[in-house]
């Protein structure tokens, strides 16, 4: 297990025991945190698993592929670095203490 | 713990026209009796908003229910019964994943936003077809759009829309679970099955490889051998049909909506931005989709026992009317700030392909046809869908003064 914190804007902390392997937004699903619906269960078909990876964390939690950044175009106007959707960030050991910022809402 | 199969739900008599014409009385008096779950005559209706949300995750243990309708109509076996238990809907999990991924890459937000300039184009070439006169049956005027559109994403020619636009709206009934309709509805099969051949041979034979036509995707991904004939042809027919009926009854209940609120239609004659947020409130207020489920395996819910072999249909309509989701949810109001979001398109696996279409056609079709369309009003007497399956208007007569 690695721990992953999400953060809310108002600075409310989630800090969540994450199995490696599983995504990031179904870990968040799994523990009640707030404001990721991840509504398509995480086939990048919905956009509403939105976070922003902090940025001390973009280089393990890497860019996203063209079908994200085409679905991250929901997004658009939004003007938040380190956009990612958390369904297609995958658990990993070398994320222990991943730090990740909560959207106000995912539409 | 009780099984659904012998608890006393109370009965939701969807076939029944009044109820069609306005389901809330009879599911205010069922949520008194149980808060989401009610009977009718084919098996079990979810209308409460959480048990919605909750069960459409549940793609492992309630599979999409397309066998009970074949099952319904006894024709096992049938062309029409294969379409239905093989389409991309009939599937789960890892061959589910395999056959939508062959076009989800069509679908994408950022796909709608590019085909919005055909949108446009489109629907400005239906009004200007449709608007010579003062009068006409939005219904009727609103089918050709959808269709137009997915045309145009598919990138073959709108001619064949004439041919296949009535029989499109006939296969749709096969859903509404009345037995009268499945003569009709079986013809109509033969002819999309045969149109969608002809249109994929029409392109492999020209050789067409135009990156931006979803159909020459599709043959591709069929010659890379990640589908094969059968569901590529099926895949054309599922885009062909799921995008139409859902569209339109969304365009023309959002007209009859706006009919009795002048300001809100000049608005959005005048600005996008509120468009969107009138389609979303739409979506919410009066969303037209009930899909049916199939337990495959016992499982618990809420301390109900849903029994293996039962159907269940989850009315998003309904849903997204649960006070307790959406509190005074008859209101229409656009500018509604909510915590949740409606279940027009679905959650989970199966959750809507087309939606970032669909919302970009029904916000560019809403403006440009405000603009178009002034002072509208009721010309004559509505007439309502059946519930079951894709609900709605199935003539709305305005009258209005054509803008030039």
């Amino acid at each position: 297990m690695v721990q992953i914190i999400y953060k809310e804007s108002s600075g409310a902390e989630h800090p969540v025991d994450a199995e490696p392997g599983k995504s990031v937004m179904q870990t968040a699903v799994d523990n009640g945190v707030p404001s990721i619906l991840g509504e398509c269960g995480g086939q990048l078909a919905c956009g509403t698993c939105l976070v922003y990876v902090d940025p001390a964390w973009r280089e393990i939690t890497g860019e996203p592929d063209d079908m994200e950044e085409a679905t991250l175009e929901l997004h658009a106007d939004n003007p938040h670095e380190g956009k990612r959707l958390s369904c297609q960030i995958k658990v990993s050991e070398e994320m222990e203490g991943l730090v990740l910022h909560l959207p106000d809402s995912q539409y | 713990m009780p099984s659904i199969a012998e608890m006393d739900l109370p009965l939701l008599p969807v076939e029944d026209p009044d109820f069609q014409r306005d389901p809330m009385p009879y599911v205010d008096a069922a949520r008194e009796r149980h808060p989401w779950l009610a009977r009718f005559s084919q098996g079990y209706i979810v209308h409460g908003y959480e048990a919605v949300k909750d069960l459409a995750f549940m793609d492992d243990k309630l599979v999409m229910g397309l066998g009970h309708v074949v099952d319904f109509y006894q024709v096992q076996g049938s062309p029409w019964a294969r379409f239905m238990l093989e389409m991309l809907q009939s599937h789960t999990g890892a061959e589910h994943a395999r056959i939508r991924a062959s076009v989800a890459q069509a679908f994408t937000p950022r796909r709608a936003n590019e085909v919005r300039p055909a949108m446009r184009r489109v629907i400005t070439q239906l009004l200007d077809d449709w608007t010579t006169d003062d009068h006409f049956d939005f219904a009727e005027f609103a089918s050709y759009f959808p269709i137009a559109v997915l045309c145009g994403v598919l990138g073959v020619s709108t001619e064949g829309i004439p041919r296949i636009r009535r029989a499109i709206e006939t296969h749709m009934a096969s859903l509404t679970l009345d037995k009268a309709k499945y003569p009709a509805f079986m013809e109509s099969f033969d002819l999309l099955w045969d149109y969608a051949g002809e249109l994929i041979a029409e392109r492999e034979s020209a050789g067409a490889n135009d990156e931006t036509a979803l159909l020459d995707a599709l043959i591709a991904a069929k010659n890379a051998g990640k589908l094969n004939e059968t569901e590529l042809r099926d895949m054309l027919l599922v885009l062909l049909i799921a995008g139409y009926d859902t569209s339109k009854n969304m365009l023309t209940l959002t007209m009859y909506r706006l009919l009795d609120r002048p300001d809100d239609w000049q608005r959005c004659a005048q600005d996008i931005g509120f468009c969107a947020k009138v389609i979303e409130e739409m979506l919410r207020h009066s969303s037209i989709a009930t899909v049916f489920r199939s337990v495959v395996e016992d499982f618990e819910y809420q301390g109900h026992v849903f029994p293996r072999g039962a159907m269940v249909a989850f009315a998003m309509p309904l849903a997204n009317r649960d006070p307790q989701a959406f509190p005074d949810p008859m209101r229409f109001d656009p500018e509604r700030k909510s915590a949740n979001r409606h279940l027009a398109f679905g959650r989970g696996e199966h959750i809507c392909l087309g939606q970032f279409l669909a919302r970009a056609q029904l916000e560019e079709g809403l403006h440009l046809i405000a603009q178009r369309i002034s002072h509208p009003v009721l010309a004559g007497d509505i007439g309502w869908r059946p519930f079951l399956g894709a609900w709605g208007l199935s003539t709305l007569p305005i009258r209005f003064d054509a803008a030039a």
